[in-house]
């Protein structure tokens, strides 16, 4: 009897949170398997399709074409904001004064949308028309990312070079080793789990982007910034091919597992 | 490493460290200052104003539509950060403090939702929400965004790490749990609700997506939908960022205000949705 209470006072403890993510996370990972066999459009039936929506997926090459343009552009943005994460954060670390202001400094991008970036970013590049030219739009929204999300990734790396023992670095200081000895051999290789870290969250967060996309280039010019979060958007919201969206970001779902399980191996590997 | 470069090297350093720090703060400058550019004057990059006015800020903030985004916006961040620092620590205390059957099992299948990309569940998400008819109210707006797992295990750790004396101590004083996450879990938890609080209000102010697809431009809006929509309307440049001034004002006067110690707690919550 005191075991049955005791039961009921975790449950109602955990009630809102079970209740929160039964019905808003996992009954929709169910319902988009379900969706994505049927041909709902708000309003209608929910009819079984089988694989129809997949197959025409992979019969549109405009979605084809997605997979290319978000690959290209996760290969543009997640090296872009290591090198400029890992750069702040060495500078951070080696200037001797105000480091608490240039942190902030640096930090304040972070805390704002991606909508206000987006605006802000969209009215810069306008004068050398970097949004108008298929070749330099990736780029340019790649860097709007990289502006608006570096400073997480910097804290992140900041904490992984305050672990690297202070009298070791200058034990090798005293020993001859240059700066780029000294990073080479000491900083990076007790970065690396934090790099990983850096490296896979931003891998998934890129994988995602339409926030910057909607805003800027609605997937222009002539869909080279047409991503795969932001097709999702476009089957469900502008054509109301419900069950096509549903079976599009199972898709992306899918990507995202594979390429993290992949860095995964790889950061096993050679650790 | 401060000590192993040489003094003009260091001088270097901090130079280019400043160049850096402008490139990150200076297009909120710009935006700041072409929102106080007076109307009809040449604006940035032709020309910086003669005189700054805050009338293209007082005539946005009079018009209907961006009152009622600012007041979603106000009531979406707000009612989230108190309902999910509730729920996600009444959760925490029992998974830190409680033995029952099947709880890690549960911790961690509330974990792997972070890992599931939100496009994944947006259509299902959104039929649920039209099969409830929340479409456009703020029940659909609010109530799916407070399933935050991150919230949940951020407390559930700084509760286990609370000293069991505490606990041993209330129990001996008859105390049951109610009274015990009442008057025990929740003040002993003030630092990191703090923290919480912030991170949860930016994620909601900023959230995009689900604002979108919800109120689909409609009565319930927020200010980056209303800031979208405006971009892709015909205002002029003065009047978007004035628009875009009041949609990120608040998020960096939060930020400066609670800097320090959100800087040295951001790597437990997260990069956000």
């Amino acid at each position: 009897m005191r075991r049955l209470r005791e039961l009921l006072t975790v449950l109602a403890f955990l009630l809102p949170v079970l209740v929160l993510f039964g019905a808003f996370r996992f009954l929709p990972m169910l319902g988009a398997a379900g969706l994505s066999v049927t041909d709902y459009r708000p309003g209608g039936d929910f009819e079984f399709v089988g694989a129809e929506n997949y197959a025409g997926l992979f019969e549109d090459q405009y979605f084809l074409a997605s997979l290319r343009t978000t690959l290209t552009y996760v290969a543009i943005y997640v090296p872009l904001i290591l090198v400029v994460a890992l750069g702040t954060a060495l500078l951070l670390h080696s200037v001797p004064w105000g480091r608490g202001f240039f942190r902030a400094a640096l930090f304040a991008p972070y805390v704002t949308s991606l909508v206000l970036s987006g605006v802000i970013w969209k009215w810069l590049f306008e004068p050398a028309g970097l949004l108008q030219d298929p070749s330099t739009v990736l780029p340019a929204l790649a860097i709007v990312g990289v502006w608006k999300g570096f400073g997480y990734a910097m804290l992140i790396l900041l904490a992984g070079i305050r672990n690297v023992p202070a009298d070791c670095l200058e034990a090798a200081t005293v020993d001859g080793a240059n700066v780029w000895q000294r990073f080479r051999h000491m900083l990076l290789p007790s970065l690396r789990p934090a790099m990983f870290f850096v490296v896979v969250v931003e891998t998934i967060g890129a994988f995602q982007v339409f926030d910057l996309i909607y805003v800027m280039t609605t997937g222009g010019p002539v869909r080279a910034s047409y991503t795969l979060a932001y097709a999702v958007y476009q089957y469900g919201f502008t054509y109301f091919e419900v069950g096509k969206a549903a079976a599009a970001g199972l898709a992306l779902w899918a990507i995202v597992l594979l390429v993290s399980l992949t860095q995964r191996r790889a950061f096993e590997r050679n650790p | 490493m401060p000590t192993q470069f040489r003094r003009h090297s260091r001088v270097g350093l901090t130079v280019l460290l400043a160049i850096v720090s402008l490139v990150a703060v200076g297009p909120f400058v710009l935006m700041v200052v072409v929102a106080l550019t007076p109307r009809l004057s040449p604006t940035l990059p032709y020309a910086w104003p003669s005189s700054l006015t805050l009338d293209n800020i007082a005539g946005l903030l009079s018009t209907e539509s961006f009152l009622r985004w600012t007041g979603n916006t106000v009531i979406y961040s707000a009612v989230s950060v108190v309902a999910v620092l509730l729920s996600a620590s009444m959760a925490g205390y029992v998974f830190a403090r409680k033995r029952f059957p099947g709880r890690d099992a549960l911790l961690w299948s509330l974990l792997s939702t972070l890992m599931v990309p939100f496009h994944a569940v947006l259509m299902p998400s959104v039929v649920i929400i039209q099969l409830l008819g929340w479409a456009d109210t703020y029940w659909g707006l609010i109530i799916p965004t407070l399933a935050n797992a991150q919230a949940v295990l951020l407390l559930r750790q700084f509760i286990r790490a609370l000293p069991d004396e505490v606990f041993d101590a209330a129990r001996i004083d008859g105390a049951g749990d109610w009274r015990i996450y009442w008057n025990i879990v929740l003040p002993l938890c003030r630092p990191v609700l703090g923290t919480l609080a912030v991170f949860v209000f930016l994620w909601h102010w900023n959230d995009f997506l689900w604002p979108l697809v919800v109120a689909g431009g409609g009565e319930t809006s927020t200010l980056t939908v209303g800031l979208a929509t405006l971009e892709a309307g015909h205002l002029t440049l003065p009047e978007l960022m004035s628009a875009a001034t009041v949609t990120g004002v608040p998020c960096l006067l939060v930020f400066l205000l609670v800097q320090r110690r959100l800087v040295s707690t951001v790597s437990f919550a997260g990069p956000g949705r």
